[in-house]
């Protein structure tokens, strides 16, 4: 909008009240003067005096011309300077000049800036495995001389030089050793090959790095490396099950053993103790029993009797001259007894237990210690 | 007048932009007389010629390239193997050159590989897949070399290099290596796993070991244990009982019958005689 602010709506170039610059008009001026530098008598004799002279025009010409031999070098780049198609000089950067066209050209070569390129190949290794490998391979045009002389396409040179180069490496090395702890190795070495080379072929250009990137097993093969990877994870799965497992076992036994020496200590102990009551009583009861060994025995045996009479179930016979055969039902006997035993059950062995006790638990461990 | 100025001009420039050339860096150059080659060593910058008289052909002096993609070769085993290679030359006799291709990149990258294929076919028949990819691969490319280089300089070519780029099986052999490597792979996986079994049971064994052994020394010490307890003990009785054998007896069984006798319910059958039941039937004192 801001072009028909003038309004009327007309455009800013109609501003010369609406007439173009007179195109013809500048044109024929031209044409008088380029005639008159060619000294001729033109028509225009009369228009001398208009425009520069003819020299100066040839001055302004020739001046260009010189200017079109400035050129421009960046920090990073170098400039070949060619005389006649014949190499004179490597200019540095800044702002230079050359001998304009015909007599001079330059060509501009960025020798810092540090190219790369990605190669994935398949290859074969020694052991006849095929491998792909991701190569990054990082250069530059160190000397631009060499590098515009020397080779065609130095660059296309470089990439089949690398492939060549990664695959004569890898066709060296064995497969574990490529995928696994060989790919410094065999990147320095791929490095070191395709530097010889180029440098064989002169091409200028500077290897900076050579990269394994990535190595692989083909994916033909993909399932079967999967499954290897598991492998080698239910390898460490079963190790650690294993330890899992001796790590339960072992502190358990541990456990077990120092229970069984508690146990027999305790035994020792309890042996030990029961021994010297038992012989302390003895020795106290002899003492009695030798101040008086006659009422002392009898009454010992009486209530030792007494002791094992009251417990039984008793059948009192005076056989004595009576010859005749007796029916004693045995059976019936033990089997009123049992019940007797089963209704009296908790009464009769709470009492019999209390009082058994010391001894039963005595016998009953050295028992088992015997068997 | 002005006309024949203009005409001038145009003449001069044409007589001499005809009789200067301009030998690059990067170029060889030949000058013919009515076809025939008269000088062939220029050494880059601006050069004279006779206009209409000589002419000029200008090749390239670089190092020049012929990329030779997937060929078919027969090795030793008569494996096929598709190979890439390239080969590195350049124009060594402008002269011969000119003669025996025309000058043409085409024509001689044509007759060079035939040469080096040639070379290379022979190479590959004396050796092993194994031995081309890997062991004498450096030979191979060598042996290429050698064989081309004399049909090379028939050519006015210097081979600088014959290299191989790629070695590829085909298809049925590579499958033999894929089926190969997956065996390969499985066989690994195997060995992880009985690698993985063997540790376990080695784990799991010395795991038994040690339980085994802990428990053993476990009750042998309990074993000596006790029985310095029971020696102990039986010193002990046997020194207390020693004091008066006929009543530790005697005690001692009746201790015996009150603990074994009686204490089931047992059943007695008794017959009245014995001194307990002496006052049973009578109450005379007994002598």
């Amino acid at each position: 909008m801001a072009f028909n602010d003038q309004g009327n709506g007309k455009s800013p170039w109609d501003a010369n009240n609406g007439q173009p610059p007179d195109l013809d008009q500048i044109v024929a001026e031209w044409q008088k003067r380029f005639n008159t530098l060619f000294g001729g008598k033109s028509s225009g004799s009369s228009n001398k005096r208009k425009g520069p002279p003819s020299y100066l025009l040839i001055i302004m010409g020739l001046f260009i011309w010189l200017l079109s031999g400035l050129y421009q070098i960046d920090d990073s780049e170098r400039g070949v300077v060619l005389r006649f198609g014949e190499y004179s000089k490597t200019t540095m950067p800044g702002l230079s000049w050359r001998a304009p066209w015909p007599f001079e050209s330059v060509e501009i070569v960025n020798v810092n800036v540090v190219n790369r390129f990605k190669q994935q190949t398949t290859m074969l290794t020694s052991d006849e495995n095929i491998i792909v490998v991701d190569l990054v391979v990082q250069y530059r045009k160190s000397n631009p001389v060499d590098y515009l002389f020397n080779v065609r396409d130095a660059e296309a040179t470089l990439s089949e030089v690398s492939e060549s180069a990664i695959r004569e490496v890898a066709g060296k090395s064995k497969l574990d050793f490529v995928l696994t702890e060989g790919r410094t190795e065999i990147a320095l070495r791929t490095q070191e090959l395709i530097q010889q080379t180029l440098d064989e072929y002169g091409t200028g250009i500077s290897i900076t790095k050579v990269n394994l990137q990535d190595a692989n097993f083909p994916l033909q093969v993909e399932d079967a490396v999967q499954d290897a990877i598991k492998a080698r994870e239910d390898k460490e799965r079963l190790s650690f099950e294993a330890e899992a497992y001796a790590n339960d076992i072992v502190p358990k036994a541990r456990g077990e053993a120092a229970k069984m020496i508690q146990e027999a200590e305790a035994y020792k102990e309890k042996v030990i103790a029961d021994s010297e009551g038992e012989a302390d009583r003895f020795t106290k009861l002899l003492v009695e029993y030798q101040r008086a060994p006659e009422v002392t025995r009898e009454r010992l045996y009486i209530e030792a009797i007494e002791t094992v009479y009251l417990n039984s179930n008793k059948v009192l016979m005076d056989s004595e001259g009576n010859g005749s055969l007796m029916y004693l039902p045995i059976d019936k006997l033990l089997e009123n007894t049992n019940k007797q035993n089963r209704s009296e059950n908790n009464i009769n062995k709470g009492q019999t237990i209390e009082n058994n006790q010391p001894v039963n638990q005595n016998q009953d461990s050295r028992m088992r210690r015997v068997r | 007048m002005k006309n024949i100025l203009i005409f001038v001009v145009v003449i001069a420039f044409v007589v001499i932009s005809n009789s200067v050339f301009i030998v690059d860096e990067r170029e060889h150059a030949l000058k013919f007389r009515f076809g025939e080659v008269i000088k062939s060593d220029y050494e880059p910058g601006i050069h004279f010629k006779v206009p209409f008289v000589n002419n000029v052909q200008k090749y390239s002096k670089q190092l020049l390239t012929i990329n030779n993609p997937q060929e078919l070769f027969l090795t030793q085993e008569k494996k096929n193997l598709y190979v890439d290679f390239f080969i590195k030359w350049k124009i060594a006799d402008t002269q011969e050159y000119y003669r025996s291709t025309g000058g043409d990149e085409l024509v001689a990258a044509q007759r060079l590989l035939e040469t080096v294929k040639d070379g290379i076919r022979s190479e590959f028949a004396k050796r092993t897949v194994i031995e081309v990819v890997s062991k004498e691969r450096r030979e191979v490319m060598a042996g290429m070399l050698s064989a081309a280089t004399m049909n090379a300089e028939n050519l006015g070519i210097e081979l600088i290099d014959v290299r191989v780029k790629k070695i590829e099986l085909s298809g049925e052999v590579s499958e033999s290596v894929y089926n190969r490597m997956r065996q390969e792979r499985a066989r690994f996986a195997s060995e992880l796993r009985a690698e993985g079994s063997e540790s376990a049971t080695i784990i799991r064994a010395e795991a038994a070991r040690e339980r085994t052994v802990l428990l053993a020394n476990a009750y042998r010490d309990s074993e000596k244990i006790r029985g310095s307890g029971d020696a102990t003990a039986a010193n002990i009785y046997s020194t207390a009982f020693n004091a008066d054998k006929e009543f530790y007896s005697f005690h001692r069984s009746i201790e015996a019958y009150k603990n074994s006798i009686g204490t089931n319910n047992d059943v007695l059958i008794l017959d009245g005689k014995g001194d307990f039941f002496k006052y049973l039937k009578d109450q005379e004192p007994i002598k």
